[in-house]
């Protein structure tokens, strides 16, 4: 069945939700980054400010230099993340597959087979559009396509104002003639073997087969094979109903890069994280570890926990391989988030060999007896040596 | 059977529905880059209703025409730039891009029409007055038809002023409603008359949901009103006819259609 889906991309989103809280930052340059870090850097920016040549991820120093008039502002993550729960609320009445971004303006809703309630694709989208314009004072640019990364494609190519409506059928006719940077999915690795090929449009990678494709690229291959192509199954995952997941969030005080401090920050995430898991009778099979940088850069990083897990010190010796993994940079951290998700019962199966049964039974009894505590007397009264090193 | 020098040519209001391959009307497993092809073989024109969302590109509609036999046409509506959306410093802009989107169809002869539909809240005031003459003019040599939503137009003076330019006035049947622009039959243009079947469900229009604004099974009777009558007289005041339906619901529209084709063919209006 031919899918219809309808992307909404509100360009520069932190800019736009910025100019929402505050009018007089209309139509000029305006640049979101962490103020008071002398190595920030820029996290979103206006299109008057990408006219002056300011780019994601740029040093703020250098932004300031291209752009001197652009007024800076400090991010508000939590407006965007409001902003963008009120977003997927106006999609909701749609369709039941709405895939809502991280608080990047970004939403997917796949409105296949909604034809006779709702109309045609295109006018939903439309719809959908001149409400979120209305009611939230947000532009965002809107593409229907018979796939997501079609739709992404084609909100790419208008950026930053307008609509594209991408034909079923039409897919490599519409990809051809674009620069294959567009291509959503291709990562700065496979765009700089490109260049070294002298590939920089769509349809020169689509004259090469699987097999030449195979030769520079091997796994990928087959990825950029259908991307260039348009092929792309893809679900709308329903959004709004993220995964279940138990998440704990650390502030530093004073921002730091010390593993002591990190560890320990992070065992008592661990402790907050399981106490939360074993009330709902859950355990986890993946665990992430969020860093913010203190010049607004973050790094997430995840492990797997197998078999999945409530225990304080599995799940912390899954979080600190994820957070090794993810301090790739020697800035200091500003703020850590723990992510225990893939939730699932406590696998019943017990350990083959004795030795580990003893063991992870005895992990058992002490956490047990440590919620006790914790329960009866508050959450201070007994601590791990671990949290209390830093 | 009297003979008219007018060519009459019924179609519907787009064609890509998907609810129209469960209603039978496209063969099933039919997709949606194959429901033109199919389109043609029962009707000879198509009012464009996706140049109203996305500005035409040329190369699209290029791509489209060619799916098409030489002698099928397309009414074109006109971007939502021009008529319900429009920005005072660019809508200019938005005219020279709209015509060098549908170029295609103008060097093959087969834009049979560009529909100017404006919505209810464009009323007849001093400044939309204005709006429409210099629209008309931006958009002239593109045998434009003006439809319009709201009773204030239907006045005397515009239909001259609609006469005097040679451009076709739209008739539309839809429900009786006060604030509405009523039905009528006046031709404006020797070269074009326009109809277009809205539908006449009352309670739909007012409800903002197309699927309810739409949903209109029009009878036999009511298709008479216009075939006994109106249509052998609109026939004979102008070169060309086009005859829309946007019943679209349910494929009630291509249904009513063929059957408009042959009541006309019956009284001699169309071959």
């Amino acid at each position: 069945m031919t899918r219809s889906i309808i992307h909404l991309n509100v360009a520069d989103f932190a800019v736009a939700v910025e100019r929402i809280v505050d009018r007089r930052l209309q139509n000029r340059p305006m640049i979101v980054a962490p103020l008071g870090s002398a190595r920030a850097v820029v996290y979103d920016m206006s299109e008057e400010a990408y006219q002056c040549g300011i780019r994601k991820h740029m040093p703020l120093r250098m932004a300031r230099r291209l752009c001197p008039d652009a007024s800076v502002l400090h991010p508000h993550p939590d407006r965007y993340e409001r902003a963008m729960r009120a977003l997927l609320k106006q999609a909701l009445p749609y369709s039941p597959l709405v895939e809502a971004g991280d608080g990047d303006g970004h939403l997917f809703v796949d409105t296949t087979g909604t034809g006779r309630l709702f109309g045609p694709p295109v006018d939903i989208a439309w719809r959908l559009h001149r409400q979120v314009k209305t009611d939230l004072g947000l532009d965002p640019i809107w593409s229907v396509a018979p796939n997501k990364l079609l739709a992404k494609a084609a909100t790419r190519l208008v950026k930053p104002v307008g609509e594209y409506v991408v034909g079923a059928g039409e897919e490599a006719v519409f990809l051809a003639p674009l620069p294959i940077r567009l291509v959503p999915g291709l990562e700065r690795d496979d765009l700089d073997r490109l260049k070294a090929f002298n590939f920089t449009r769509v349809s020169q990678v689509m004259a090469l087969s699987l097999e030449h494709l195979q030769v520079p690229f091997g796994n990928r291959a087959r990825f950029l094979y259908e991307a260039v192509r348009g092929i792309d199954s893809s679900p709308v995952l329903p959004a709004g109903r993220p995964g279940p997941a138990v998440i704990s969030d650390h502030d530093f005080d004073d921002d730091t890069n010390e593993p002591a401090a990190l560890e320990s920050a992070l065992y008592g995430m661990a402790e907050h994280a399981g106490r939360r898991l074993r009330r709902q009778r859950r355990a986890a099979r993946r665990i992430s570890v969020a860093l913010d940088y203190s010049d607004g850069i973050r790094s997430i990083r995840q492990a797997a926990a197998t078999p999945a897990t409530a225990h304080d010190l599995t799940l912390f010796k899954a979080a600190r391989q994820a957070l090794n993994l993810a301090r790739a940079r020697r800035l200091r951290i500003r703020h850590m988030r723990l992510t225990c998700d893939r939730l699932v019962f406590p696998p019943a199966q017990m350990a083959l060999f004795p030795e580990d049964r003893q063991n992870r039974e005895k992990q058992d009894r002490m956490g047990d007896a440590i919620d006790r505590v914790r329960s009866r007397f508050g959450k201070d009264m007994i601590h791990v040596g671990r949290t209390l090193a830093a | 059977m009297p003979t008219y020098p007018c060519t009459i040519r019924v179609g519907t209001s787009g064609y890509s529905y998907a609810e129209w391959l469960d209603a039978g009307f496209y063969p099933p497993d039919t997709k949606p880059g194959e429901m033109l092809r199919q389109y043609t073989r029962q009707f000879s024109v198509t009012e464009l209703n996706y140049t109203w969302y996305q500005m035409p590109r040329a190369p699209a509609i290029e791509r489209m025409r060619q799916q098409v036999p030489p002698d099928f046409q397309f009414a074109a509506k006109l971007t939502r730039y021009l008529t319900h959306e429009i920005d005072a410093d660019q809508w200019r802009t938005h005219a020279a891009q709209y015509r060098d989107g549908i170029a295609p169809l103008i060097q093959s002869g087969q834009l049979a029409a560009v529909l100017v539909q404006f919505p209810p809240s464009f009323q007849r005031t001093p400044k939309n007055r204005h709006y429409l003459a210099a629209l008309l003019d931006e958009l002239r040599g593109l045998r434009a038809a003006v439809e319009f939503r709201h009773a204030s137009w239907a006045t005397e003076r515009v239909y001259v002023e609609l006469e005097r330019r040679q451009t076709a006035l739209v008739s539309v049947d839809a429900p009786g409603l006060k604030e509405l622009f009523p039905q009528l039959s006046i031709v404006t243009s020797p070269d074009l008359f326009y109809i277009r079947f809205h539908g006449r469900n009352a309670r739909g229009w007012r409800s903002g949901d197309m699927q309810k604004q739409f949903n209109y099974d029009y009878t036999e009777a009511e298709l008479h009103e216009w075939t006994d009558a109106k249509l052998e007289r609109m026939a004979g005041q102008a070169r060309n006819g086009l005859l829309f339906f946007n019943n679209h619901v349910r494929a009630q529209a291509p249904k009513k259609a063929l059957a408009m084709m042959r009541l006309l063919a019956e009284q001699g209006l169309m071959r």
